[in-house]
């Protein structure tokens, strides 16, 4: 029998695979990650090198294996800070009401809708050689958007609740109200946002990569593509090494998501 | 009379609150990138001529881009050089001016971008229009929508590559990535990729606004009219439906930039893009602050063509009794 705790630990199992499978190619690679041995520039996959080459002969398995990790991390990284950042401002502006909801809620139109890949490109360009860590901070300018407008939108359900008003009248203040009534309330739907934001991190810093822009060392899918894109013609094995890392681990990111789904709101159930 | 009078002065506080909110953002964008590149640690000078720079370079640069006055000058200049759209000339090819070169990088993106759009807008809507009438077995039906879902949830970084080698290297039907002769093909081509996203979000929008309006009386009555399903779902649903469309189209723009920057450099085409990754590794900061405010200019007149295009395609907007 699959109890709803089963069914729900199902949603994480890819991401688990994934980080696993990425644990173990990391573990079991002879070479360090990035190594180059242009004896071997773009081999073919082989059972020394399961993955195959790329540019220069640098080892696939342990390039991709631990550009999958860093990139889950950083991903689950930004995902959390928008999270922790968003959702607060979302439900104070719903309790202000007035101007200061309406602005909110304008700011995140603009913020979700802007093309910030080019204003992470511009940001970036104000750092000699762009780290993971600069890559997260431009990622988390825009992250807490899309938390704010859920939290807005669920907070303006809640602050009508008889449960709400009856704390106020009983003389709570906002921020008791705001902690001890909303906020338990915010946070399942809230983090249902966290697999599509973590999946868009993994998104943007492979294009990132891809462009040029990537994490010092190339240790990243994009880089990954990049190298692809440059070997189409003889060694399109690299190519589908790329494409397959960055769909995998981002639709491993979108189906965690659902872990934080309540079972009769998941898409498919009654 | 008096209500003529009202609808137009609320008609022009809407224009006018919303020029305000645009030239805000815009404002704020450029000053986040005008702060960026010169208030995190580093200095700007040495950024754009390397570590090896002598003392005499590193002055002259500074004086080139006024580094050596205080930050708040140093921001007027910046903000009466927006107004004037005169960011200064480009580092890299001096006595050519910052904004020339952004413009003359904006129109193959534009062509890019628009023609994508109409793409992507078009395979939407048949798409919602197909899994959603009449026409189809409901297995079918599932199937389109399914396909769309994937579709949505692709990233482009992965599959445009992917696509590319298929259709240029494998099948030959399709032009290769930096083939100079590419020409119109070279444009379509990379149009549809960067348009296949859009139009599986504009198809499960669409989609989901037809299945409401299907069950509205407004077309019951238009099919008890006698008129042939096809015309009924044109003239008279479509239309109902043009809002949802309209804004997710608008909300995609920003991705569809991005991903124009992606297939630019896939496809090695000039454009905003190549011009911001040349304007990047070069450190030309006159050009990089230039093509960030086009590309929020460009956005909000796009965000107000989409909605003025809302009010005229949907009656009841354009009769504002919603």
């Amino acid at each position: 029998m699959v109890t709803p705790a089963m069914s729900k630990g199902v949603d994480l199992l890819p991401l688990a695979t994934l980080c696993a499978a990425s644990g173990l190619g990391t573990v079991l690679s002879r070479a360090p990650p990035g190594r180059l041995d242009p004896l071997l520039a773009w081999c073919a996959p082989s059972w020394t090198r399961p993955l195959g080459c790329g540019e220069a002969g640098v080892d696939l398995l342990p390039l991709v294996s631990s550009a999958e990790l860093r990139v889950i991390a950083l991903a689950v990284i930004v995902a959390l800070f928008g999270l922790a950042a968003g959702t607060p401002l979302g439900a104070a502006a719903a309790l202000a009401r007035g101007r200061v909801e309406r602005t909110v809620e304008r700011l995140c139109d603009l913020v979700q809708a802007f093309p910030s890949f080019i204003l992470a490109l511009a940001v970036l360009s104000a750092v000699r050689a762009p780290s993971r860590l600069h890559i997260g901070a431009v990622f988390a300018l825009t992250a807490w958007a899309p938390f704010t407008r859920l939290a807005l939108a669920q907070t303006r359900v809640l602050r009508d609740a008889t449960f709400v008003e009856a704390a106020i009248a009983l003389g709570s203040s906002p921020a008791s109200v705001l902690v001890r009534h909303i906020a338990p309330n915010l946070i399942g739907v809230a983090a249902v946002q966290l697999g599509s934001t973590a999946g868009a991190v993994v998104v943007s810093e492979a294009a990132l990569a891809f462009v040029g822009l990537g994490p010092q060392g190339g240790i990243s899918l994009g880089a990954v593509l990049d190298q692809g894109v440059a070997g189409m013609l003889r060694a399109p094995h690299v190519l589908g090494v790329g494409a397959a890392a960055v769909f995998a681990t981002s639709c491993a990111m979108l189906i965690a998501g659902q872990f934080f789904t309540s079972p009769n709101r998941k898409p498919g159930s009654a | 009379m008096h209500r003529k009078v009202g609808n137009l002065l609320r008609a022009g506080r809407v224009v006018l609150t919303g020029i305000v909110e645009s030239v805000a953002v815009v404002l704020a964008l450029a000053s986040l990138v005008f702060l960026a590149l010169r208030e995190l640690p580093g200095d700007p000078a040495r950024l754009v001529l390397g570590d090896e720079a002598n003392a005499i370079d590193l002055a002259l640069v500074r004086a080139q881009l006024h580094l050596d006055e205080p930050l708040l000058v140093q921001y007027a200049r910046f903000v009466r050089g927006l107004c004037v759209l005169n960011l200064g000339d480009s580092f890299r090819r001096p006595g050519t001016a910052a904004m020339a070169r952004v413009g003359s990088a904006l129109v193959p993106t534009a062509q890019l971008a628009g023609l994508s759009v109409l793409m992507g807008t078009l395979i939407g809507i048949a798409a919602a229009t197909a899994a959603s009438g009449p026409w189809f077995l409901p297995r079918v039906r599932v199937g389109i929508e399914r396909f769309l879902l994937g579709l949505a949830a692709a990233p482009l970084v992965a599959f445009a590559p992917a696509v590319t080698w298929l259709l240029a290297v494998r099948l030959r039907i399709a032009p290769l990535p930096g083939d100079p002769d590419a020409g119109a093909g070279g444009l379509l081509f990379a149009s549809a990729l960067l348009a296949a996203p859009l139009s599986a979000h504009v198809g499960r929008v669409a989609r989901a606004a037809l299945v409401e309006v299907g069950r509205e009386p407004f077309l019951t009555v238009a099919t008890a009219k006698g008129g042939p399903p096809l015309r009924v779902w044109i003239v008279h649903a479509l239309p109902a439906v043009a809002g949802p469309i309209v804004t997710v189209v608008a909300a995609q723009l920003g991705a569809l930039l991005g991903g124009a920057v992606v297939l630019e450099r896939l496809f090695e085409r000039w454009g905003l893009g190549m011009l911001i990754l040349e304007a990047y590794s070069t450190r030309d900061l006159p050009v990089l602050e230039g093509a960030v405010v086009a590309a929020g200019l460009l956005f909000i007149a796009v965000q107000g063509l989409a909605g003025a295009l809302h009010a005229w395609i949907d009656p009841r907007v354009r009769s504002a009794r919603w």
